[in-house]
């Protein structure tokens, strides 16, 4: 070949070309979604903003590389066991990560997908009635005020990184929007008191994990007069010196907060449910572009 | 003798690359302009190569056995991953291809360096990028995107750093002579322009002004994929075009070939990156169109693999005795068997087993170490000798680091395929509890980490070696060091 032109052009071409059909054209397709407001009941909209505390603990999961290890994205039925083990109950669409900042899809599981990991949680009324379970700021704090509104707990709460002491409206914000339909009872009990206690010590909740303990956002401090609300219930090897306590670390329960407010379940119009038939929402496209959909039939 | 000093037209063997006595004394003089600046590239990968490999073993030590040094936030695993791979690719990678292609780009040129203080200083400011975005993820500020982990500050330093080593190209273009633009000044030229594109656009798209949602993602694994094709492969194909018919002393067997192979690496590799997240919350266009990309990249894959193994053809014997030949030809081969495994990985049938699995790392590593860093390695040897005046030492040391590496990266990859096969199959298999994958998966996983341990002895075996050329105790000697020592063959000048 003679001369740059030639050459610069083609080497310019072939990179604007795999720009443009790879992120813009795509960005002007699914690039600007709004949620999803339900048309009977313009109250139920998907997904909405989420709380400060998870906003930050999502920063906790990443700075911390969870995202190595756990996906964020349930594939559909034909085509994966994703939705069998019970790890959704539909497809993730574009709509579901509106929010999300930055998105961590993720594409490992050396540890379970966590789409939905808030929404086995049971209320926080339920895990603070189990015995022995009682979850980051229990005491008090209905989940009502926190729940959807978008000025969330921190806000009265400067985020004060080390040994804040549990105050009421601390609770890491209840997994938000969780549909009346069904917080699957007879599934794991994802509490914030069991994350705190996975993360802490792994494989005290599960013997086979290897995921490395995150101690490191926990603190062990001496017990002055009363035992705090949010100290773990450890046994074995990791119960701390008597007279000591595990607390978290503010951190700790923004990371809780965030792992709480993973929920997919909610429907979207553009995604065929999995397992419930929602047989009219395949060819009604929501009010954005339609093609937002990724729609399953086109995929073989 | 042509302007690119290499032999284009059909060769009386050997005859065409004689060098007349102008041609040495210029050689030597472009050798000497690129001695401080190709030099400080070099020490500085090297360096980070042996870091990113401590990291690599803790890593690798740390997913078997996940509570070795766990209590400390720094060493968490989910922050030595990062800090490993952002090490390799920008540390290590990034640095050796960047002194072998100014290297390159002024023999090719036939021009010597002008203002290496401008390369120099380049250097210093990306080594600084890399340094604060590595101590940035340390400290917990991943941005949370795959190989654009570090934040935007320290990607801003890194793309001054490469401003100012780009100027050097755009120098030497002007005063390069000779009208012929030989193939492998294409791959560089398109490597060092596609690179600031393509990070700048990433950059922009994710931090300056962020694309919503999933596009996040999108943006990122099309920057992760065009980093490993057009920036790692293109310099690494580029060299390979070079060092193979430089050492064996023939031209490349088909120039129309090498046309047809780049223009198609180019178009095709540069669209696949999406179906790693095949049937994701993505338009499914986006997904098959990669796939079909994926499906179209056999094209430059036989061209170039035939290419190379047409030009090598009756030549295979040197590999006995030529270090750069032999790194360079186990790269060029790597690069068929990577980009084979990429097409298999891509299809649907396929990626639903595999998507979520060590299968990604085996074919990373595939790519950046066996394709990518071999080449390096042989680009090395055959510069390093040239800058500093002296021969390696050992041939005995380079046979190691070869067969180190090579059943090092061999060894792993096979792990981590049969591993993550595995692993997968039994989380597609819904009746087996999620632990079941997470438990066969890890022989493969101590087993990887043997393969570590011989991934390290090779670098340090190498590094040591480099750092005596360094202090001027290689060998002083007029014919290079030989692997094996050399029956009359007649070719020994090329080695």
């Amino acid at each position: 070949m003679r001369g740059l032109a030639p050459l610069f052009l083609g080497l310019f071409a072939i990179f604007a070309f795999s720009w443009l059909g790879l992120t813009a054209i795509p960005n002007a397709q699914i690039g600007h979604l709004d949620p999803e407001v339900n048309p009977q009941d313009e109250n139920d909209m998907y997904p909405l903003p989420p709380s400060g505390m998870a906003e930050r603990g999502r920063h906790v999961y990443t700075s911390n590389g969870c995202m190595y290890c756990h996906s964020e994205w349930i594939r559909a039925d034909y085509i994966s066991a994703d939705i069998e083990r019970k790890w959704g109950e539909r497809r993730s669409a574009p709509r579901d990560y509106i929010f999300a900042r930055p998105v961590v899809l993720g594409q490992m599981r050396i540890g379970p997908d966590l789409s939905n990991v808030g929404k086995r949680a049971p209320s926080e009324e339920t895990s603070a009635a189990q015995p022995g379970a009682s979850p980051a700021g229990s005491p008090a704090a209905p989940p009502a005020p926190a729940k959807s509104t978008s000025s969330p707990a921190p806000a009265g709460n400067p985020p004060n990184k080390s040994a804040s002491p549990p105050s009421p409206n601390q609770s890491p914000a209840p997994p938000q929007n969780a549909p009346a339909s069904s917080p699957s009872p007879e599934g794991l009990p994802y509490s914030a008191a069991w994350h705190h206690q996975h993360l802490y010590a792994p494989r005290s909740v599960n013997r086979d994990s290897i995921m490395p303990g995150f101690k490191f956002l926990y603190e062990k401090r001496r017990i002055s007069g009363e035992p705090s609300a949010d100290a773990l219930k450890l046994s074995g090897r990791d119960t701390p010196p008597e007279g000591y306590e595990i607390v978290p670390t503010y951190d700790a329960k923004c990371l809780v907060a965030f792992l709480m407010s993973l929920d997919q379940s909610h429907p979207l119009t553009e995604v065929k449910a999995g397992a419930a038939p929602a047989a009219p929402a395949a060819a009604s496209p929501a009010p954005s572009p339609a093609a937002a959909a990724p729609a399953p039939e086109a995929k073989k | 003798m042509d302007a690119t000093e290499l032999p284009l037209k059909a060769p009386e063997r050997l005859a065409a690359v004689q060098a007349s006595e102008t041609d040495i004394v210029e050689r030597a003089l472009i050798d000497a302009s690129t001695r401080i600046p190709v030099l400080m590239f070099y020490t500085s990968a090297i360096v980070w190569l042996l870091l990113g490999t401590l990291l690599a073993w803790l890593v690798s030590f740390k997913a078997h056995s996940p509570d070795l040094l766990g209590n400390v936030s720094f060493l968490t695993w989910g922050r030595l991953r990062p800090a490993h791979m952002n090490i390799m690719i920008y540390g290590w990678a990034s640095m050796a291809a960047m002194g072998t292609g100014i290297w390159l780009m002024a023999r090719l040129c036939r021009t010597v360096l002008r203002h290496p203080l401008l390369i120099i200083t380049g250097a210093a400011f990306w080594n600084l990028g890399v340094l604060v975005g590595v101590g940035a993820i340390l400290v917990g500020e991943n941005t949370g995107f795959q190989w654009l982990e570090f934040p935007p500050y320290a990607g801003l330093i890194l793309f001054v750093a490469y401003a100012i080593i780009m100027s050097w190209a755009v120098l030497m273009f002007r005063f390069r002579r000779g009208e012929q633009i030989y193939i492998t000044q294409w791959y560089l030229i398109g490597a060092f322009l596609w690179f600031p594109w393509m990070y700048a656009a990433a950059q922009l798209m994710l931090f300056v002004v962020p694309v919503q949602g999933v596009m996040q993602s999108a943006v990122a694994w099309w920057y992760a994929n065009n980093l490993m094709f057009l920036w790692f492969g293109a310099i690494a194909l580029g060299t390979a075009y070079y060092m193979i018919p430089k050492v064996i002393g023939r031209p490349v067997y088909s120039y129309h070939l090498a046309t047809i192979g780049f223009w198609t690496y180019a178009l095709f590799s540069s669209w696949t990156g999406l179906q790693r997240v095949v049937d994701g919350p993505f338009p499914a266009w986006m997904i098959t169109a990669s796939i079909a990309a994926a499906i179209l990249t056999i094209i430059p894959i036989v061209t170039v693999g035939l290419n190379h193994h047409m030009t090598m053809a009756g030549n295979f014997q040197l590999m006995r005795y030529s270090p750069t030949l032999r790194f360079t030809v186990f790269g060029a081969m790597a690069y068929t068997v990577f980009g084979a495994l990429g097409i298999l990985l891509s299809l649907r049938s396929i990626a639903r087993f595999v998507n979520f699995t060590q299968v990604h790392v085996a074919y990373s590593h595939l790519g950046l170490y066996a394709f990518v860093s071999m080449i390096l390695f042989g680009s090395m040897y055959y510069i390093v000798p040239r800058l500093v005046g002296r021969e390696w030492r050992y041939a005995t040391l380079i046979k190691l680091h070869f067969w180190a590496a090579a059943y090092g990266v061999g060894l792993m990859t096979l792990m981590l395929l049969a591993g993550g096969f595995a692993e997968g199959s039994n989380m597609e298999d819904p009746t087996m509890s999620f632990n079941e994958s997470t438990l066969s998966i890890l022989p493969y996983l101590r087993g990887r980490s043997v393969a570590g341990v011989l991934m390290a002895a090779a670098h340090f075996i190498f590094a040591f070696h480099f750092g005596l050329m360094l202090f001027g105790l290689g060998r002083t000697a007029s014919v290079p060091t030989f692997l094996n020592p050399v029956e009359a063959e007649g070719s020994e000048t090329h080695l």
